[in-house]
């Protein structure tokens, strides 16, 4: 205990303000609780500061400029310049609009805010530092306490964020100018969708990756729509290579990379975006204070409530686990808010749905036909061309497909694969069929509007049946 | 396998009534887990699995009455898993219950794993594979504490629907509330006035062959009443269209001989008649479901499920409830002190303003102490030192060794109304202990009671009982002695009454008093001996100084 601390009460306490913890005070407060949320940076965590919002605006804004040249073909000549400065104060301005409606969210709601950082005294209190040196602290007694501190980019060994030359996703998504040349070291989701974006804002993009393809854990078929668009958009990829050192020269700065041979391949680049993964944050917490244990991940291990090993104490989003989504985080912000009011909440949700903003989009829900196979499933599948849809040709776009997975016996909808245009809106449809247990039938029998997109995946139901009518 | 037989959970107690299942057929269970709730005599009693394991069959339905040293629960144990995968192959080697342990240890783990999901992977199935409900259903399943993976659905390819999980509930037990025991099913049941559910049979050993009688049963049982139409389209009048709506008839369901146009036309009156033959037609199906219990196959299952604790709405003006739980085991105890003890009621009425003004007194003082001081431990006070100048009042019958058992200690069973019917914690040793330990004492004991946290042991003992009726309103009453004591005590409301005194009327604050006595060992001139005792205490406490 410090001097000067003053301890105060409350019923719920949720450490950090992301997706998931902004949920979960929100929902605390409605069901009643006095609901307390510490944030240390700003509110709307990873997701509306660094992550998903701002790079969905530069993409959207990357679009423009790239499918204005693109378009040719529909009889548009155009050659729009790009002010990259211009770009980031517009995205700015959407991410300055989005935090501060999840501030006044929670101030309408009633959830106290406090800035600062909270370390674990014991299971039944938080001590918060307040921002920066001599701001003094606070001890906050709980009943219950939600962790839902995210996490933070993973580095590669001598590769450390210098803010200059070595970058993370954040940093990349705030310069002021187009690097000319841009070496994006890991072909993950975040790497491609930041290649495809500087790519087609006319950088020249060369990605590494361990592994030997893009997008691991997508399957196959998926990841090559995108590999090849990408090619097509003059992405370099280099497969089988690890990142092993670089130095600044002076044009900007070169990289070397190893393969398994100890081949060593040089690179040469203005900026150098690392994009290999996320690591649960969890060292601000002082978890060491009550003995609470993190798996060999970093990750804070839950049950189904979003319980810890500690009964009073929760742990939603990345820190709790991967899949690090925003919408995971919310969902679980919720089950325990509502745990934590007593409710008989659990996170027994059948899916989770997944979206990358390549393009095109890729998007998936619930099980693969291999993961339906290991599951124990007789799977049947139907698969829908996305050039076979009116409405894709009208937005002249003609790759990618809509693939759905159903249990063969009963026809019970158990996973779909969506890479295409706008795939990261078609699956919601597939993800509530999921949920609520739909069969195949009850897609193929529910009229989709015509010309839409969605026409896809009505086809890809009646595919899976055998009755598809626009595909072979 | 573990075949887990109900323990001894008392001294003399012979069976219980199992009152809500914990656990369903497929659960991972750990030692000291609560496995179901079993109410003997007055008590509801948690009883924990002796082992680790995976739940395999409940012996018992919720409200079949189990005796002690009966199976209860068939549990296989982690080891018993591989053994139980060889039984199909080979009955020697599933001898040798020394299975590897490594595997039998992942089989329980795997087992395990729903429950400890650290990750959506897990959360995205179950150990018996995806769960096909909606989220809607699913809350449900988890708001009544059904383990929907063990539910058989009845929607679209085996969808588990909102009234597959509702009969499961009805037919697992209500675990959700257990608190409120079975007048919650009760009235739950009435306020959703759905009569009587789709009978599932209990989820162990159901299959759809079952769910399939059940509802030909039904159906046919419709059909006695009054044949249903399927109409696509009926023509009637909005007034028509909305009684329809609110007496929850399907319209084109109506039979009709009436034509508008050329189409089935259905009038008021014809959905009336539908409504009532309907509602007569279930009632009729309540009936023969719940009468079918001892039938054979799956009509037997079906009926188990039929006489759970349901109330049934007959259809002319009556509701029927189960007989059943702390409601019966009250009835039996009435019946039997009734039937065996002829009783003898003494009432008198006393004038307790010492008593008011002793409470007010020492209110504050108790208030210090954190305790909440009420009449009660001031009357249980006053009785025990009463029942000292009269222990033939303190006394039990012992008939089998005709005898009259006089008891030293004076142990005052408080009669407490609850929720869940009467229940008398008993406050040992009354004479040991003063007025705050008493009132700490004795308010715990009855809002443990109102709780139904109350053990078996502390309702047991008493040598007299006191019933504070005037807490509810009230003067004289007739109470029934809880045998085998011989005298009961109530308590009429304390308020101001019209007392005579010196030729005057003057409104003081009384207490009727009402002494019910075991005739056969106790005669009317010992009650009021004995009332004229207490009666002292009551109007002065400091009297209790004295003794």
């Amino acid at each position: 205990m410090v001097v000067g601390d003053v301890t105060t009460g409350t019923e719920l306490l949720v450490i950090g303000g992301g997706p998931g913890g902004y949920v979960a005070a929100i929902r605390g407060a409605q069901l009643g609780l006095d609901t307390t949320l510490v944030e240390r940076d700003a509110y709307g965590g990873t997701c509306l500061n660094h992550g998903c919002i701002p790079s969905k605006a530069l993409i959207s804004a990357s679009d423009v400029a790239h499918d204005a040249r693109q378009a040719e073909s529909m009889g548009v000549f155009a050659d729009p310049a790009v002010d990259m400065a211009g770009m980031t104060e517009w995205k700015d301005g959407v991410v300055t609009r989005l935090t501060r409606g999840v501030e006044s969210l929670c101030k309408n709601a009633g959830v106290n805010l406090v800035e600062g950082t909270a370390e674990f005294v014991d299971d039944g209190t938080v001590r918060v530092a307040h921002g920066g040196e001599g701001q003094g602290s606070e001890s906050l007694s709980f009943e219950h306490a939600i962790v839902a501190t995210g996490s933070r980019p993973m580095t590669v060994p001598d590769f450390e964020f210098d803010g200059e030359h070595i970058l993370p996703s954040k940093d990349a998504l705030a310069l002021e100018s187009v690097p000319e040349k841009l070496l994006v070291v890991g072909a993950g989701y975040i790497g491609m969708e930041l290649s495809t974006v500087f790519a087609k804002l006319g950088a020249e993009v060369t990605v590494v990756e361990m592994l030997d393809d893009v997008l691991p854990g997508y399957e196959d078929d998926i990841a090559a729509v995108v590999r090849d668009r990408a090619e097509e958009l003059g992405i370099d990829f280099n497969f089988g290579e690890a990142a092993d050192d670089w130095n600044e020269t002076d044009e900007g700065i070169r990289v070397q990379t190893v393969d398994e041979d100890d081949t060593v391949t040089e690179y040469n680049a203005e900026k150098c975006l690392v994009a290999v993964g996320r690591e649960p944050v969890t060292e601000t917490l002082a978890l060491e204070n009550i003995d609470l244990q993190t798996d060999e991940n970093g990750v804070i291990p839950t049950d189904d409530q979003c319980r810890t090993a500690f009964e009073s104490v929760f742990a939603v989003g990345d820190v709790a686990g991967e899949p690090m989504l925003a919408h995971k985080a919310m969902a679980e912000g919720e089950v325990a808010a509502r745990a934590a009011a007593g409710e008989p909440a659990a996170f027994d949700h059948q899916a989770i749905p997944a979206a990358v903003f390549t393009d095109p989009e890729i998007a998936t829900v619930g099980m693969t036909e291999s993961e339906a196979e290991a599951a124990g499933f007789d799977p049947v599948i139907g698969q829908m061309p996305i050039r076979a849809n009116g409405r894709a040709l009208t937005v002249n776009e003609k790759e990618g497909f809509v693939r759905v997975v159903a249990d063969a016996d009963e026809e019970f909808l158990l996973g779909a694969q969506i890479v295409g245009p706008e795939a990261s809106e078609l699956i919601a449809e597939l993800g509530l069929g999921i949920e609520m247990g739909a069969r195949l039938e009850d897609i193929a029998g529910t009229i989709h509007t015509h010309p839409t997109l969605s026409e896809a995946v009505h086809e890809a139901a009646a595919a899976a049946r055998g009755e598809a009518v626009h595909t072979r | 396998m573990f075949e887990f037989n109900l323990p001894d959970l008392g001294e003399g107690v012979a069976e219980g009534e199992v009152l809500t299942w914990r656990v369903s057929p497929g659960d991972a269970v750990t030692e000291d887990q609560v496995l179901a709730e079993v109410e003997t005599d007055k008590a509801a009693v948690d009883v924990p699995s002796p082992v680790n394991g995976i739940v395999r069959e409940l012996h018992a339905e919720v409200g079949e009455m189990v005796q002690t040293g009966e199976v209860l629960i068939t549990i296989e144990e982690e080891g018993d898993a591989e053994a139980a995968d060889a039984a199909t192959d080979s009955t020697d080697e599933a001898e040798s219950a020394g299975a590897d342990t490594e595997e039998a240890d992942s089989a329980a783990s795997e087992a395990a794993a729903a429950d400890t999901s650290e990750q959506s992977e897990a959360s995205t199935s179950t150990a018996d594979g995806r769960v096909f409900a909606s989220p809607s259903v699913r809350r449900l399943a988890r708001e009544k504490g059904v383990d929907i993976a063990a539910v058989d659905g009845s929607g679209p390819g085996g969808r588990v629907t909102e009234g597959d999980v509702e009969a499961a509930t009805a037919s697992a037990g209500e675990t959700a509330d257990s608190d409120d025991g079975p007048t919650s099913v009760v009235s739950k049941a009435s306020d959703d006035g759905d009569g009587p559910t789709t009978a599932v049979s209990q989820a162990d050993d159901a299959d759809t062959d079952d769910g399939t009688a059940v509802k030909a049963a039904v159906r046919s049982v419709s059909g006695d009443g009054q044949e249903a139409a399927s109409r696509d389209q009926t023509l009637a009048t909005p007034a028509t269209r909305k009684a329809a709506r609110e007496l929850d008839v399907n319209i084109d369901a109506v039979p009709t001989d009436q034509t508008r146009n050329g189409q089935p036309y259905v009038d008021e009156s014809a959905v009336r008649t539908y409504a009532e033959a309907q509602q007569a037609a279930q009632a009729a199906d309540a009936e023969a479901v719940s009468a079918g219990g001892g039938a054979a196959g799956t009509t037997a299952e079906a009926g188990g499920a039929g006489t759970e604790a349901t109330a049934v709405e007959t259809g002319d003006g009556e509701r029927r409830e189960p007989y059943r739980g702390v409601r019966r085991s009250i009835g039996e105890q009435m019946a039997r002190s009734r039937r065996e003890v002829p009783h003898a009621t003494h009432h008198d009425q006393v004038v307790v303003s010492g008593l008011v003004e002793a409470r007010e007194r020492l209110e504050p003082l108790a208030e210090e102490r954190d305790v909440t001081l009420t009449y009660t431990p001031f009357v249980v006070k006053c009785v025990a030192a009463a029942l000292d100048q009269h222990p033939v009042l303190n006394t039990a019958l012992d008939t089998e060794n005709e005898e009259i058992v006089y008891r030293d200690v004076h142990n005052i069973g408080v009669a407490a109304a609850t929720d869940h019917g009467l229940v008398v914690p008993v406050v040992n040793d009354v004479d040991g202990k003063g007025l705050v330990e008493l009132a700490d004492e004795i308010n715990d004991l009855v809002g443990r009671a109102r709780e139904r946290d109350i053990e078996r042991s502390e309702m047991q003992g008493g040598t007299f009982t006191v019933t504070n009726f005037g807490a509810i309103g009230g003067e004289y009453a007739s109470p029934i002695i809880n045998v085998p004591e011989t005298a009961i005590l109530g308590i009429g409301a304390l308020k101001e009454r019209p007392v005579a005194e010196d030729g005057e009327v003057v409104a003081k604050p009384t207490l009727p008093v009402s002494l019910a006595i075991d005739h056969r060992v106790i005669d009317g001139a010992d009650a009021a001996r004995f009332v004229n005792t207490l009666k002292e205490y009551l109007a002065d406490p400091t009297r209790l100084l004295l003794e």
